[in-house]
């Protein structure tokens, strides 16, 4: 049985039924159907937006890090439901935002990567602090780096990419 | 004419991971797919009285529950010829557990379904009626009579005793003015990448083949272990590669689940996936490096190295999988290192325990030895009040040496300047400065220290590997190899050679290195071995079309060039290259050649908390030829990283029970960036005589000498007393802190 | 590592949860920023009928400061405390310790309200409640009671809680004059569950003496707990190295941690001793 999403301000979603939730995923609409357990991550993916990985489900790692409503959030830590109505940036982003756009040109420049599988968690973890504290000092942006995992650079390539694509946001000088 | 790529530090296109549209094998789909979810094992040995898997049967989405009655008795085969014995087929794993349950997490029963969460719903509810029974946990005595045994058909828990000897121990003991010995310890802990395994199955209805994604690393053995255990032809068989998040050396070894998601797919004859999860991902996927050293240095009072002894215990776990021994062998080889010994002797003892069973991880036996001989040259110069600089350079193999062979052992050196490298290293780190600088700090209450570590590590393992290079009709290039692609960027290194071998652009290369279809033979890409072999096969292959072309043509290779769909002689006459065929090469490599490396590590400690902080961290390795300096200072730095978490964090705890304590990465720590300093990477370029390209390799160099650098530097830190007693890792601040209190 | 199956609904208002949890039964539990129990659910150690989602109940998530103290609401972020320049002082460890809980996006989610009715022993807000004698207001359909913090927690991720009963807010009382707070805590990374911790405030009289010294430990005990024989050793005497040291090894001695595989008891004894004297060390240099 469907239903669809704004009724669970209502009526209890039960556990086999599905919700129809209309999602604003990058400034797009995307439907989908699911049961009130299914986490957001996994309700991103299964409508082919696997830029979201997951590679603990369990909030250690960050590598599904998203932004909902501007900030950085796990979301395998959300639920789908709880998404109705938040606007989420992904990192399948096209057009770019402008924090997402700087820090995808400053990962490739300065090698921030290697398997790849960390990096849209660090992008979007990065884009959210970039864009709701852009003065963040060095030590603030690596202390919030410190919430992902990456197994394969050794992390500080990441933070220089961080801080470089920050300078650029800021107009070569921060 | 090439375009000297080999050297430069090309870049490598990153635009999939940065736009989130590379795919991973758990971003694979296919029409109609199911989802497999495995049920393990709870307990670490008991004997299987009942299976009852009606109820999981039974749940919404449910299609089937398999179980080892449902599949035939095979096992998974080893790899790799020397990592096998006589008897190392008495310890082979199967699939499901066949009425004995051996390691927490062994498979027992397998639940398919319609999605992920209904499959593991349903995994909940298969009922398992275990008789619980003794466990083995202790490595040492793992062997000893009235232990246990793991596995009773083959009447013991030791599964292979590798013994090199070379020279005469005990004149040269009898000679020493010194003897030092101890017992060293190194934990288990593994490789965690950040992305888990996956496997997807897919039958072709029409042509009957298999296709598998998810495997990587060793694909072409993959489809020859799962040929043999399905019973169906290696043709029939296709092993796909996607982007892997990680490898390390635990990915894409089979596993019992390579098999098991196969035989479903053949089975229900839809597309089978199975994601791991990370908590199955700690006990299921394999876990490397536990040890436990017996080591005994002799030496001369003016510091010269005489002879070692040495007896290990190294855990393999519950089953010997598709390594083999070589967590057993692979610490043997190391242990000597790029010293001059006169004489040793060692025996290591590969064993079995109630655990998730043991491979390699990126400088398997390698690092660990390192860390014992390391750890001991280290106590040895404060015996003889030698800086821990001058006992290594007095006894580094000398240049003019090279050659130098421990013979009837099968370690040799080939090339290199051992002393020259660690020289480098200490002006690097501007060794006397740094020396001082951390006197000063002492001075002040500090407890800052300085360690160094040289080593010797393994590469270019052979036995071969082919490559072909085929002409496209675009006037361009599909270089097919048998390696495969960890997330380490070995597709653009080959293609850099590649094209300089054809004489052509970069552009103009595709290497293919994700299908099992496109070449016949491949061992893929383990021990630091994919550029070397790889990257000579391609350059064999490149020099086979360059020759037909010339044959075509009359003139001598050295003369053609390629291009714009091309052959063409300096003369001007061209052949197309469509007429060339394509170019083969084959590239043997019957002997391992050893390279070398040093590290150096200032660390300080938090003498309330006992928390260590790596302030520097500097990594020279000897790679031969860089044929890309910037990927290869990538890997060395991630490598160092690693040996960081090793050293400081990682561990794979258990109980008395065989319970695992590390199963989230809430509790198996891997650093973070506020646990990890700026590391320096040196890289020297040696060129080996053993490969035309000269290549060495590196892939692993900056994990091998981190962890026992670390040590000698936390020992330094902690002042001669408390120093002596650091004889395991990981150095948590716990251990730490109880270090301190005992000065 | 997913969730197990429950039912799922988003009431708008404090009596329409309150209903809810009411009829729901014993089974269901609230979910607010999701970031204790979303692991737990994944990790399937926790089973519920329902879940009522508080995220959108008005009111909650306010951030009041008067004469009377300080009222937290149970949706205050912990990213909100760790930004408010006004939690300074009296407040500060508050500050401190929102700060120091896991990480920047698990704190933008995680709610005071959620730390607090999770009861992890390493938690850092618990050990904040109890050292302020903070007292949690809690609501169900059968009305409102006040619980004082150091009565509330009653074991590790247990509380006196009523299944169905909500937490509202927690209030703070007015501290004496000159008084101020550190929070002091230590795990093995960055954003890790501490091993130990310490919230401490002290409040001095003119001449300098201490009159008044709360001293709160964490990760000791299967609650948060009170280090009485510390506070004395300071109370009515000046901050100096001496009184210092004499507190934290007081605090050390007088705690009974039990050990794990990660941390044992010796050393998180060892840890407290270290992190009392750094808090109270703080506190005598600021002076
Ligand atoms: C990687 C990671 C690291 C973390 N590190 C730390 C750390 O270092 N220190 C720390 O303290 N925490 C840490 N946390 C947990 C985090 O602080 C949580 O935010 C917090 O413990 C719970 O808050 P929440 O709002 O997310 O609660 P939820 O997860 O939504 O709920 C937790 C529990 O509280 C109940 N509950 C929630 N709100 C109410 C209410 N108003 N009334 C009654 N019951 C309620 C729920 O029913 C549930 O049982 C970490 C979490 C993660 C994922
Ligand atoms: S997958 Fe969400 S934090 Fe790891
Ligand atoms: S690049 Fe591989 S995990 Fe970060």
């Amino acid at each position: 049985m469907t239903y669809t999403g704004h009724r669970v301000d209502s009526a209890w979603l039960e556990p086999d039924e599905h919700a129809d939730l209309d999602l604003l995923v990058n400034g797009r609409s995307v439907r989908v159907q699911v049961p009130a357990r299914c986490t957001l991550a996994d309700a991103l993916r299964e409508r082919g937006l696997t830029g979201t990985r997951l590679g603990c489900e369990q909030g250690s790692c960050g590598a599904c890090t998203i932004l909902l409503d501007g900030l950085p959030v796990r979301s395998c830590l959300t639920l789908a439901v709880q998404a109705e109505g938040c606007e989420l940036e992904t990192a399948e982003q096209a057009p770019p935002s402008r924090e997402l756009g700087a820090l995808r040109r400053a990962f490739h420049e300065h090698r921030a990567l290697q398997c790849g599988f960390c990096t849209s968690g660090f992008l979007m973890l990065a884009a959210g602090l970039l864009r709701d504290e852009p003065d963040a000092g060095a030590a603030r942006v690596r202390e919030v780096l410190s919430a992902n995992l990456c197994r394969c650079t050794g992390g500080v390539p990441i933070l220089r990419a961080v801080l470089a694509a920050q300078r650029e946001l800021n107009g070569g000088h921060a | 004419m090439t375009h000297g790529y080999i050297g430069a530090g090309v870049e490598r296109d990153d635009r999939h991971f940065l736009d989130g549209t590379a795919q991973y094998v758990a971003d694979v789909s296919r029409e109609g797919q199911l989802h497999a979810r495995i049920v393990r094992s709870p307990v670490a040995h008991a004997r299987i009285v009942a299976i009852d898997v009606a109820e999981a049967l039974a749940q919404p989405g449910v299609v089937t529950v398999i179980t080892a009655a449902d599949l035939p008795d095979v096992r998974i085969p080893i790899r790799l010829p020397m990592a096998e014995t006589p008897d190392t087929h008495k310890f082979l794993q199967p699939p499901l557990a066949r009425g004995v349950v051996r390691y927490v997490g062994e498979p027992v029963a397998v639940v398919v379904a319609a999605d992920p969460y209904l499959a593991e719903d349903a995994a909940e509810l298969v009922d398992l009626d275990l008789d619980e029974l003794d466990v083995v946990t202790d490595i040492t005595s793992a062997a000893s009579t009235g232990t246990p045994l793991v596995q009773p058909e083959a009447g013991t828990n030791l599964v292979a005793t590798v013994p090199l000897t070379f020279g005469d121990v005990d004149a040269a003991f009898a000679r020493a003015d010194i003897v030092l010995r101890d017992r060293l310890r190194v934990h288990r802990h593994t490789a965690v990448p950040m992305e888990t395994r996956g496997l997807l199955a897919e039958v072709d209805q029409g042509t009957g083949v298999l296709t598998l994604w998810g495997a990587a690393k060793v694909k072409h053995f993959t489809r020859q272990a799962l040929s043999g255990m399905l019973g169906i032809d290696p043709e029939r068989i296709r092993v796909v590669e996607n982007h892997v998040g990680g490898g390390f050396g635990v990915r894409g070894e089979p596993y019992p689940e390579d098999y098991l998601i196969a035989f479903l797919a053949l089975r229900l004859g839809r597309p089978v996936k199975w994601i791991e999860d990370r908590a199955e991902h700690f006990v299921a996927t394999n876990h490397a490096r536990e040890q436990e050293h017996d080591f005994e240095v002799a030496a001369t009072a003016d510091g010269r190295l005489l002879a070692f002894r040495d007896r290990a215990w190294c855990d393999q776990g519950a089953y010997v999988r598709s390594q083999g021994i070589l967590p057993a062998l692979l610490p043997a080889q190391h242990l000597p290192g790029p010293y001059r010994w006169e004489a040793f002797a060692l025996e290591v003892h590969g064993v079995l325990t109630h655990r998730t069973p043991v491979g390699t991880y990126r400088g398997p036996g390698m690092t660990e030895a390192t860390f014992v001989r390391e750890r001991m040259l280290n106590r040895l110069a404060h015996e003889l009040r030698l800086d821990p600089a001058e006992l290594r350079r007095r006894n580094l193999i000398e240049p003019a040496q090279l050659p130098w062979n421990f013979a009837p052992t099968p370690i040799t050196y080939e090339s290199g300047d051992f002393p020259a490298g660690l020289d480098r290293l200490l002006d690097h780190a501007g060794y006397a400065e740094l020396r001082r600088q951390r006197d000063e700090r002492r001075a002040r209450g500090e407890h800052v220290g300085i360690g160094l570590a040289a080593y010797t590590e393994i590469g270019g393992i052979g036995p071969f590997e082919e490559a072909t290079i085929v002409p496209r009709p675009d006037g361009g290039f599909v270089a097919h190899v048998g390696v495969g692609s960890l997330g380490q960027g070995v597709e653009t290194v080959l293609a850099q050679i590649a094209a300089d071998k054809l004489g052509v652009a970069m552009q103009d290369i595709t290497i293919d290195h994700h299908d099992t279809d496109q070449l016949a033979h491949g061992f893929g890409s383990f021990a630091s071995r994919a550029t070397t072999l790889a990257g000579n096969a391609l350059a064999l292959a490149a020099e086979d079309l360059r020759s037909r072309a010339a044959d075509k043509l009359g003139v001598p290779s050295a003369d053609v060039e390629l291009g714009g769909g091309r052959a063409t002689a300096p003369s001007g006459r061209s052949v197309p290259l469509s007429d060339l065929g394509e170019g083969w090469g084959r590239f043997d490599k019957p002997h391992p050649s050893f390279s070398f490396g040093a590290v150096l590590s200032l660390v300080s400690i938090d003498a309330g908390t006992g928390q260590v902080r790596v302030l520097r961290h500097l990594v020279l390795h000897d790679v031969g030829r860089a044929v890309n300096p910037v990927l290869l200072r990538r890997q060395l730095t991630g490598a160092a990283a690693q040996g960081i978490g090793a050293a400081l964090l990682e561990e794979l705890l258990y109980d008395e029970y065989g319970q695992p304590l590390s199963t989230l990465l809430s509790d198996y720590r891997i650093p973070t960036v506020e646990e990890l300093p700026d590391i320096e990477v040196i890289v020297e370029e040696r060129p080996t005589p053993a490969n035309p390209l000269g290549i060495k390799g590196g892939g692993e160099s900056g994990m091998v000498g981190t962890p026992a650098a670390i040590a000698n530097a936390v020992a330094d830190a902690l002042g001669p007393a408390s120093g002596a007693r650091v004889w395991r890792l990981p150095l948590t601040p716990g251990r730490v802190r109880e270090l301190l209190r005992s000065t | 590592m997913k969730p197990p199956p429950f039912a799922y609904r988003r009431p708008s208002s404090v009596q329409e949860a309150l209903t809810l949890a009411a009829q729901a039964g014993e089974d269901a539990k609230f979910i607010a920023g999701g970031q204790s129990l979303m692991p737990l659910l994944a990790l399937r150690m926790s089973r519920p009928s329902h879940l009522i989602d508080i995220n959108r109940l008005p009111g909650l998530d306010e951030l009041r400061q008067s004469g009377a103290g300080l009222r937290v609401g149970a949706l205050v972020r912990h990213a909100t405390l760790e930004r408010d320049a006004r939690l300074t002082g009296p407040w500060r460890a508050l500050r401190e310790a929102a700060a120091l809980i896991g990480h920047h996006p698990i704190r933008l989610r995680g709610t005071f309200g959620g730390s607090a009715a999770h009861a992890d022993p390493s938690a850092e807000l618990p050990v904040v409640a109890v050292a302020m004698d903070a007292t949690f207001v809690v609501r169900s359909t059968a009305g409102e009671r006040e619980i004082p913090a150091s009565d509330f927690f009653a074991g590790p991720l247990m509380t006196v809680l009523d299944p169905a009963e909500l937490l509202v807010e927690a209030r703070f009382p007015a501290p004496p004059p000159r008084t101020r707070s550190a929070f002091e805590e230590f795990g093995p990374r960055a954003g890790d569950f501490a091993f130990a911790s310490t919230a401490v405030t002290l409040s001095t009289r003119d001449d300098g003496t201490v009159q008044q010294a709360r001293i709160a430990l964490g990760g000791v005990d299967a609650v948060p707990v009170r280090a009485y024989e510390a506070e004395q050793a300071l109370e009515g005497e000046p901050l100096t190295d001496a009184t210092v040291r004499e507190a934290a090894g007081r605090a050390a001695a007088g705690c009974a941690p039990s050990g794990d595989a990660h941390a044992s008891a010796t050393y998180r004894r060892q840890l407290i001793a270290t992190l009392v004297e750094r808090a109270l060390s703080r506190l005598k240099e600021e002076r």
